[in-house]
């Protein structure tokens, strides 16, 4: 495995009354797709949630490029960018508005801001309707403005929560496609899914989760194992 | 403080591009002058309009001019008592060595009616005695043995000018500071729940108290521009109506001391309805939270349209909102300030914008704001 960049250890977390997290432990590293899998209330987005420090562990310790979430979440945050199936964008500003507005919040400033946006702004193709305001756009448009204030900063780990579940057929690929350019620049892809299939094709390594436990770890192939695909595994393995 | 501007920077931006909150500080700029103009056209219409009295009898030589002079109109009936009751304002029975007057107290207009015919009597009765007793050589002085000079200290036309603007002034002021900024706090607050950008924002190294100082500024910033632009209209407008005879006008001390505590009551009305804001999962929720808060500034704000003469201990500028109105009427009506009151209502606004600023922050540091969402 490439150098680990986020470390997750005997992670325990309760919403309510509802334990979430039961002890769960994985390793994602730098230029590598990681799969967080499972069905829906796995404790995907809990886990997620807690790496990029939205939300602390009850239990357990995560360490994202060496920094504990717990005592350095600024430090954490900085090197994160997360995008999730709820793109909301602010209607009144126009694309590049948030996408710069986001890009100065993580510490971007002066010329280096301008380039950036123009970067993300160009590598995503949001060019034609940078300037039209955000409330005008498509899904998929206000899904690459999503995308790009979340790596506008330039973060080492990019995680993906089921990013394409609001999404049609092309835009679905465009996100795919954009990992995939993520994990050759040598960025921590962790992407959370229910979509098994999505899931084979992409990850070089997968988490399986079911009811806040880790029941598979390790390559995707491994995990697949002599099973025609990921979801029968799965299938066999939460049975 | 850098990101405490691109916060406020871009929450401003977005408020200015928000049709409702526009709406919202433009009709408060209009609304106003509006009133004025129907307040002033009422009362001077009351001073002029002519009311009916019907009597019977016959009318003692020379009053019917005094009456008529007054703007009463004399009408002949039957039954005055029973005229009173609809048919004419008042009802008088004119009889040889008294006069009987009937009128119901419930209608204004029998109060006028009634409040004018006592005048003209009571002129009327004074020079009659006052003719019977030069008549008999007695000196008509003895009517009135100790004579009252009266030497106003300041001009009643202006006073009444400024008591009109001691408690409309109040009253526009505190309700604008709440109501101008309420839409931009809701929106900038449940809306970005609503929106889903929430968990965004707070996944970026800003510090959440930075971001939510940066929030409460630019409503803050609303708040005090709707109120400034809804008092600055209605005092502008007062430059051209004429109200209660006379032009009135806000004193430099008045406009300072409103202007102060504009300040204060937005910090703190930011504060609060961010709070509130940051419990509600959408915008119409925000509002249903925020509904009760017009009752509850509302109620100070009127105190003094019920009881203008209250003027209690220095305890009463601890409770927020009513010490800004009395300080500010103190401030109109005197064209002074009591110090000790003014740094009580300072400290006592502060205290509460503060209390509310925690309250909205230990709110938005909770965990349960993004679960909920």
């Amino acid at each position: 495995m490439s150098p680990v960049a986020v470390k997750v250890d005997r992670l325990e977390k309760t919403l309510g009354k509802n334990k979430v997290l039961r002890g769960i432990s994985l390793e994602a590293g730098s230029g590598e797709i990681f799969g967080l899998l499972g069905p829906n209330g796995a404790g995907k987005t809990t886990t997620l949630r807690i790496i990029c420090t939205l939300l602390s562990p009850d239990a357990g310790a995560v360490e994202v490029l060496g920094f504990d979430t717990r005592t350095a979440a600024e430090e954490v945050r900085r090197r994160v960018g997360v995008v999730t199936a709820d793109i909301g964008v602010y209607p009144r500003l126009s694309a590049r508005e948030n996408i710069a507005y986001f890009a100065e919040l993580s510490g971007v400033s002066g010329g280096d801001l301008t380039r950036r946006v123009n970067s993300v702004i160009d590598r995503l193709d949001i060019g034609p309707f940078a300037q039209q305001r955000a409330e005008s756009l498509s899904s998929g448009q206000k899904q690459k403005v999503a995308i790009a204030r979340a790596i506008v900063h330039d973060p080492e780990i990019l995680m993906f929560d089921e990013p394409t579940s609001n999404l049609d057929v092309l835009a679905s690929r465009d996100i795919r496609d954009f990992m995939v350019e993520a994990r050759g620049r040598g960025k921590c892809v962790i992407f959370s899914t229910h979509v098994l299939h999505d899931a084979e094709r992409l990850c070089d390594r997968v988490t399986i989760l079911h009811e806040g436990r880790v029941v598979a770890t390790g390559p995707t192939a491994q995990v697949r194992g002599t099973h025609r695909d990921l979801e029968d595994a799965f299938l066999e393995l939460v049975a | 403080m850098r990101t405490l501007r691109i916060v406020f920077l871009k929450e401003v931006r977005e408020i200015l591009r928000d049709r409702r909150t526009l709406i919202a500080i433009g009709l408060a700029a209009l609304a106003t002058p509006i009133v004025l103009i129907v307040i002033s056209q009422v009362s001077t219409r009351t001073a002029t309009q002519t009311y009916t009295v019907g009597y019977s009898g016959d009318i003692p030589a020379g009053l019917d001019v005094l009456l008529t002079a007054t703007g009463l109109k004399l009408e002949p009936v039957p039954d005055p008592a029973a005229a009173a009751k609809q048919e004419v304002d008042l009802g008088v029975v004119f009889q040889t060595t008294q006069i009987d007057e009937y009128y119901d107290p419930t209608r204004q207009s029998a109060q006028i009616a009634d409040t004018r015919v006592q005048t003209v009597l009571g002129q009327y009765n004074a020079a009659k005695a006052a003719a019977a007793l030069k008549e008999k050589g007695i000196d008509p002085g003895v009517l009135n043995p100790l004579p009252v000079t009266i030497h106003p200290l300041s001009s009643p036309v202006k006073a009444a000018g400024n008591a009109f603007l001691s408690f409309f002034l109040p009253y526009i002021l505190v309700t604008m500071v709440l109501t101008g900024g309420l839409s931009a706090a809701l929106d900038t607050s449940a809306g970005e729940r609503e929106r889903k950008t929430l968990e965004s924002l707070l996944l970026t190294p800003t510090p959440r108290s930075r971001i939510l100082l940066g929030k409460i500024l630019a409503v803050g910033l609303v708040s005090l521009t709707a109120a400034i632009a809804a008092i600055g209209s209605m005092l502008l407008a007062l430059t051209q109506i004429p109200l209660l005879g006379t032009h009135v006008s806000l004193s430099p001390l008045g406009a300072t001391v409103m202007l102060w505590l504009a300040v204060l009551l937005a910090g703190s009305f930011s504060s609060l309805t961010l709070a509130l804001g940051t419990l509600a999962k959408n915008f119409r929720q925000g509002q249903a939270y925020a509904t009760p808060l017009y009752f509850i500034t509302i109620f100070p704000a009127s105190i003094i349209l019920f009881i203008p003469d209250f003027n209690p201990n220095l305890a009463y500028y601890l409770i927020p909102i009513l010490n800004a109105v009395l300080v500010l009427r103190d401030a109109i009506v005197h064209n002074a300030v009591a110090w000790p009151a003014l740094g009580v209502t300072t400290a006592s606004l502060a205290a509460t914008g503060l209390i509310c600023w925690f309250a909205a922050l230990r709110l938005f540091t909770r965990e349960t704001l993004l679960i909920k969402s």
